[in-house]
């Protein structure tokens, strides 16, 4: 069957089929990036924090914009060589434009490798310190999780004495997570006292488990087998026994509504108790000796002497110092704190120079002094090159808050070296990867630093759950990129298998192109909005 | 829209120099963010720089839908389609404004007769420091 319309254009739209669709297909996608960009300007307008705002490093992203300008313009000179019947100029401008959104993926994904990796914590004064965590070590030798890979210096640290689960909700990774950290301090977890349980009705209780079996998720799991059959069983027991009592109670007031006997309707318990299974809804362990175990902040609600894991699992004891360790500290901002102390009338100078990190660091110190005399220079630059405003006798130019007040990866490398801001010398590599943490530990660039536990208020890497910037960057990018991979794979399509078509039907193929083409253009158009307005502004 | 061999051979000129327009413009927009020089309004990141770069991706955008996707000579039902999604891209951004120009979240709305009280900013502070 011939598919109408695929090369001559409809009478009543002017346009061949495939054509409509795509324009009616990218104006749902305006409206799309056009929702999440104005989405984008409500949260930056409403934030209640210093927006973090040319945060991003812009080499990356120009590069990218390049590549994708680049490669809007082969594959309009792809189409044009169907046009003009080329088939080898075809060949190499689509090769050239599937090229560009692969490299344009791999620069996105070494930026997003370097945001997932990069820890920020803000504490509870408000400052923002960004950097890199160390691992965990014991007599220098790395610790390793049951999976076998190394611990980030970021765990709440638990000595328990005795742990307990929940037979329902525990999480099986944890279970051998556990067993592994109790081996490793050379401690036994072991059933704290007999399980017995009475697992058929009118039977007498059974021993499922002894008191001194070793933990294991296999014991765990029969356990919560018994459990699980016990409470199907007595859930069926009561439901029975329910139905029975509205059928005594109905007979006996035919006249009455259900509501009207509602209260009247109780199951005599002491008559269904004899029918009940037992049912095992946690179980205990109990650690000897007492000893260390940790989990990731995320993963745990910790107190004095108790710690809970999302699975309901629950350790006793007492909680042990449980610092978040920087090997690389590669900026402090006090942005944030300056903007409370502001908020509540104060003097946000006096402010910074009040908080923790300034108090208890001398490093911290050295660097908001060094800060604090280029913030100066600047100031006196800005006033010689641009003067006082007349009307206000103000300067007409100062430093900017994130001046005054950031001191990112550049300044320290700035301060290190000795020069001032802006004059550090800084490798290609870096703008896309960050400092080099390694080649500059002899220099101390990059200070260590122990926060302690109740200092951190909030503590995420450069994902979308640190703020609402990160959340919407990754959005918009991460569906910017579907999109590059979509259109790459659509266009690839035509590169690889088009040549038949080329041969029997030149104009279908060059329609499809100019098709695939229209798409890549918008992925195009999108990119040029996401670029100033992620990383420029 | 050039849709003759010959048209589109001479169309390829215009393709280069709005791809030449496209990397110049996106240079200017880097520079206009990072280079003192070209540093309008406040020193650093403000409205004006926001305008100007958005200004100038605005441009960048209308050049590539108008010459790449040739917009420029579309067919009148592609207007349709495509300004109807503008349209309602516009009014995303005009509920914003309405939201932003909601008083409920300003805590110095009804403070009547204390006018003279302006809400606390980092910038109003770090001018007197």
């Amino acid at each position: 069957m011939e598919i109408p319309y695929v090369i001559t254009p409809r009478k009543d739209t002017g346009l061949f089929n495939s054509k409509i669709a795509i324009w009616l297909f990218l104006a749902s996608e305006v409206m799309l990036f056009g929702g999440l960009f104005s989405g984008y300007v409500f949260l930056r307008l409403g934030a209640d924090y210093p927006w973090p705002e040319r945060t991003l490093p812009v080499l990356p992203g120009l590069i990218n914009t390049f590549v994708l300008i680049g490669s809007s313009v082969t594959v309009v000179f792809a189409w044009a060589a169907l046009k003009m019947r080329n088939w080898n100029r075809f060949v190499l401008f689509m090769g050239i434009t599937i090229g560009c959104a692969l490299l344009f993926m791999v620069l996105k994904g070494i930026e997003y490798n370097v945001k997932f990796h990069h820890q920020a914590v803000r504490l509870k004064d408000y400052t923002i310190v960004e950097g890199h965590l160390g691992k965990m070590k014991e007599d220098d030798k790395p610790v390793l999780n049951f999976k076998g890979k190394e611990i980030e210096a970021n765990v709440i640290r638990f000595e328990a004495g005795a742990v307990t689960f929940n037979t329902v909700r525990f999480h099986r990774p944890w279970v051998d997570e556990i067993i592994l950290q109790g081996e490793h301090h050379e401690s036994t977890i072991t059933l704290a006292e007999d399980i017995k349980a009475i697992t058929k009705e009118g039977n007498e209780a059974e021993l499922i488990a002894k008191a001194g079996d070793a933990l294991s998720v296999e014991l765990l799991e029969k356990i919560q087998d018994v459990h699980g059959k016990a409470r199907a069983h007595n859930g069926a027991m009561r439901t029975a026994a329910l139905r029975k009592e509205w059928s005594e109670t109905r007979s006996e007031n035919p006249s009455k509504r259900g509501w009207q006997l509602a209260s009247d309707v109780n199951i005599d318990a002491a008559a269904l108790q004899p029918k009940l299974l037992t049912e095992l809804a946690s179980v205990s362990f109990k650690v000897e000796p007492a000893t260390e175990f940790h989990f990731a902040p995320r993963d745990v609600q910790e107190a004095e002497t108790q710690a809970r894991l999302r699975d309901d699992t629950m350790f006793t004891g007492k909680l042990l110092e449980s610092p978040m360790v920087f090997h690389d500290v590669d900026a402090i901002d006090f942005r944030h704190l300056a903007m409370r102390a502001v908020e509540r009338g104060q003097d946000p100078i006096a402010a910074v120079e009040n908080s923790w990190l300034l108090k208890n660091h001398k490093w911290a110190r050295d660097a908001w002094e060094w800060n604090k005399e280029q913030t100066a220079k600047k100031e006196q630059e800005l006033l010689k090159k641009h003067g006082v405003d007349e009307e206000t006798g103000l300067p007409k130019k100062e430093p900017t808050a994130k001046e005054r007040y950031r001191i990112g990866w550049k300044e320290f490398i700035a301060m290190s070296d000795g020069a001032e801001r802006g004059g550090e010398k800084i490798k290609v590599s870096e703008e896309f990867k960050g400092p080099d943490y390694e080649g500059r530990r002899e220099a101390h660039t990059f200070p260590h630093m122990e926060v302690p536990r109740d200092q951190v208020s909030f503590a995420s890497k450069f994902t979308p759950s640190w703020n609402t910037y990160y959340a919407i960057y990754f959005t918009v990018t991460g569906l910017h990129g579907l999109h590059v991979i979509g259109g790459a794979l659509v266009l690839a399509y035509y590169l690889f298998f088009g040549r038949k078509m080329f041969e029997s039907n030149p104009e279908w193929l060059a329609n499809r192109v100019e098709i695939g083409g229209l798409f890549w253009h918008f992925v195009d158009l999108v990119w040029i909005f996401a670029f100033p307005i992620f990383y420029l502004m | 829209m050039a849709d003759t061999p010959e048209a589109v051979k001479k169309s390829i000129k215009t393709y280069i120099f709005i791809g030449c327009l496209l990397f110049a413009f996106t240079g200017i927009t880097v520079l206009v963010a990072s280079w003192e020089a070209l540093d309008f309004g406040r020193h650093g990141f403000d409205t004006a720089d926001a305008v100007i770069g958005l200004l100038i991706a605005l441009f960048k955008a209308s050049c590539v839908a108008a010459i790449f996707m040739h917009l420029n000579h579309e067919k009148k039902s592609v207007y349709w389609i495509f300004g109807g999604s503008l349209v309602f891209c516009a009014a995303m951004f005009a509920l914003i404004g309405l939201a932003k120009s909601d008083p409920i979240d300003d805590p110095y709305f009804y403070r009547a007769g204390d006018s003279k009280i302006t809400p606390p900013s980092l910038s109003n502070a770090v001018e007197k420091p």
